[in-house]
């Protein structure tokens, strides 16, 4: 694959003092989705405000298919899009002419066919008369999405997205995302919604206190740190773990009525088997066994919250 | 250079002019007809000659600069302070765009605008009094200049402004006390000497005079003078304007 974005040492110090980005490596492959997961005033917005140009950076590199963001900034520009995490949006205007001054700023000759494009695969269509001010919110941030498609990115970063949307306009940003993606568009999102990540991110970066703590596979990073947790349900309540059984990390369920067991997958011997023959061996009948991978939310909190990371 | 992006700039600029063209209008026009009825025609007709021209057309180059230097500023300071208000900004700055497209953008756009509401100006005059125009190639492009001079001006106060109080503030407290006091309606040969003097260092000054001579060949300050003041001060704007994005200040953290 061919790397579409490079991030080299990047850091922020603002005017304060406080260091928002300490030194940021990160490399994006083309048509990749990258979820950049952090708490609130981790760094993604400045890391994504740096790249675009929005703010300096107070040291490091950042390329876009090997245009460099300073010296470079025209075609480095070109190449990216940007959806703010804020609906910022001129209200008096309509859909279709803030949609094509957007492609007109980036520098491309005015397209009515393509502006129709857009705004049809958003669902904008109807609405391209219409001025801002008349929309509705979930309208309102399809019109950032089709403002910064209007130039035909190469890129696009979405900043928090989904913040403060409800359930069912999020399933449409993921279905415009994955649909962006199969358009060959390389999709850098910021979000704290443990969830979006793990439903449409090939890869997932977590940002805390401006440090860029890992960035990895969605599938392996689950399967490297995920945990599991075996319920051995029992036939009749019992009121406490029996002696037999003491050598193992067990929980009694609150009902009387379920062994719970955690293992780490990633361990030689989960201890499964000895301690299903266990529980047989101490006379507790089996009713049902069943078990739950933790999720990208529990490797969060568990990673962010061992490098004190929370804020 | 990035011609699109300064068209795109412009045409949405002067669409919000065109959204609004009544009260970008009317407004001035009726204030201009106001002037010429309590001036011209109350005031006016008790006033002799002033240097060989009646008191009524004397004051049209002084009620032009004053429309075109207020509305320069307004919409110039306006047109950049919006989007740094409603948060619009962030596309400018991300955009592959200098300072100079921005610039050549906005500010062409707000000096088109204080363009067309000049000669609508001069054309409602002519409703009034009588006005000849001695150099009327000289007349435009003082117009032109002083549109454009002041229009970055507007430029670099809605950079400035931190709200809309701010925005008010430079041309209330400034510069329309300095237009007044700069010969808008009187030749300033009539002040005593001391302030005759005092006069000389309102830079107003230099445009009514230069604006004057373009319509009635007569001036209070030399021609020449008038034409590196206005030289200056746009030179001037275009070097803080320059500092302003090399630096980022107030626009990029």
């Amino acid at each position: 694959m061919t790397s579409i974005l490079t991030i080299t040492n990047l850091q922020k110090t603002y005017a304060g003092g406080f260091q928002a980005l300490k030194g940021i490596n990160l490399d994006i492959e083309q048509g990749e989705i990258i979820a950049l997961l952090g708490p609130n005033g981790a760094g993604k917005t400045t890391l994504i405000s740096t790249v675009c140009g929005i703010t300096t950076a107070s040291a490091g590199q950042v390329r876009v298919a090997g245009f460099d963001i300073v010296t470079d900034f025209r075609a480095a520009r070109a190449l990216i899009g940007l959806v703010p995490q804020e609906i910022h949006l001129e209200p008096f205007e309509t859909v279709q002419n803030t949609v094509r001054f957007s492609r007109g700023l980036f520098g491309k000759k005015s397209d009515p066919a393509k502006i129709q494009d857009i705004l049809q695969q958003l669902s904008l269509w109807d609405k391209r008369n219409s001025q801002i001010r008349e929309l509705s919110g979930g309208m309102k941030r399809r019109v950032l999405i089709a403002k910064a498609l209007a130039h035909e990115p190469r890129v696009l970063f979405l900043d928090e997205p989904t913040a403060g949307v409800d359930v069912e306009l999020r399933k449409d940003m993921w279905d415009i995302v994955a649909q962006l993606k199969r358009g060959g568009v390389t999709i850098v999102l910021t979000t704290h919604y443990i969830e979006e990540a793990e439903a449409i991110a090939d890869r997932v970066g977590v940002i805390a206190k401006g440090e860029l703590l890992l960035i990895e596979n969605k599938a392996s990073l689950m399967k490297r740190m995920g945990k599991k947790e075996l319920s051995v349900q029992i036939a009749d309540p019992i009121a406490a773990l029996p002696d037999s059984l003491s050598g193992y990390d067990l929980e009694l369920s609150s009902d009387g009525r379920a062994l719970i067991y955690r293992y780490d997958t990633r361990a030689k011997r989960t201890g499964i088997t000895a301690l299903l023959a266990d529980v047989a061996a101490a006379g507790l009948a089996l009713a049902d066994v069943e078990t739950r991978q933790s999720s990208l939310e529990d490797i969060f909190v568990d990673l962010v919250q061992s490098e004190g990371g929370t804020s | 250079m990035n011609w699109t992006a300064i068209k795109s700039i412009y045409m949405f600029e002067m669409a919000r002019f065109f959204r609004t063209i009544a009260q970008s209008l009317i407004s001035p026009v009726l204030s201009t007809s106001l002037y010429f009825v309590v001036f011209g025609a109350a005031i006016g007709s008790r006033i002799d000659q002033v240097e060989g021209v009646s008191y009524g057309a004397f004051i049209v180059p002084g009620l032009i600069m004053l429309s075109v230097i207020t509305q320069a500023i307004s919409n110039a300071s306006f047109g950049i302070y919006f989007p740094k208000f409603i948060g619009t900004i962030y596309e400018l700055l991300s955009a592959p765009v200098n300072f100079l497209e921005i610039v050549a953008g906005y500010v062409g756009a707000a000096a088109t605008k204080a363009f067309i509401i000049g000669v609508i100006i001069l054309v409602t005059a002519f409703f009034f009094v009588e006005v000849q125009i001695a150099h009327p190639v000289a007349m435009l492009a003082f117009l032109v200049l002083t549109c454009l001079s002041f229009s970055l001006l507007g430029f670099i106060i809605g950079i400035w402004a931190g709200n809309f109080e701010q925005l008010q503030l430079v041309p209330l407290l400034i510069v329309t006390p300095l237009v007044f006091l700069g010969g808008s309606f009187y030749s300033i040969s009539m002040l005593p000497p001391v302030w005759q003097a005092i006069s000389l260092f309102n830079p107003v000054v230099y445009l009514i005079s230069g604006f004057r001579w373009a319509f009635f060949d007569t001036a209070d300050v030399p021609i020449g003078l008038s034409l590196v003041a206005i030289a200056g001060f746009t030179a001037l704007c275009l070097v803080v304007i320059g500092w302003i994005f090399r630096t980022g200040w107030r626009i990029r953290s």
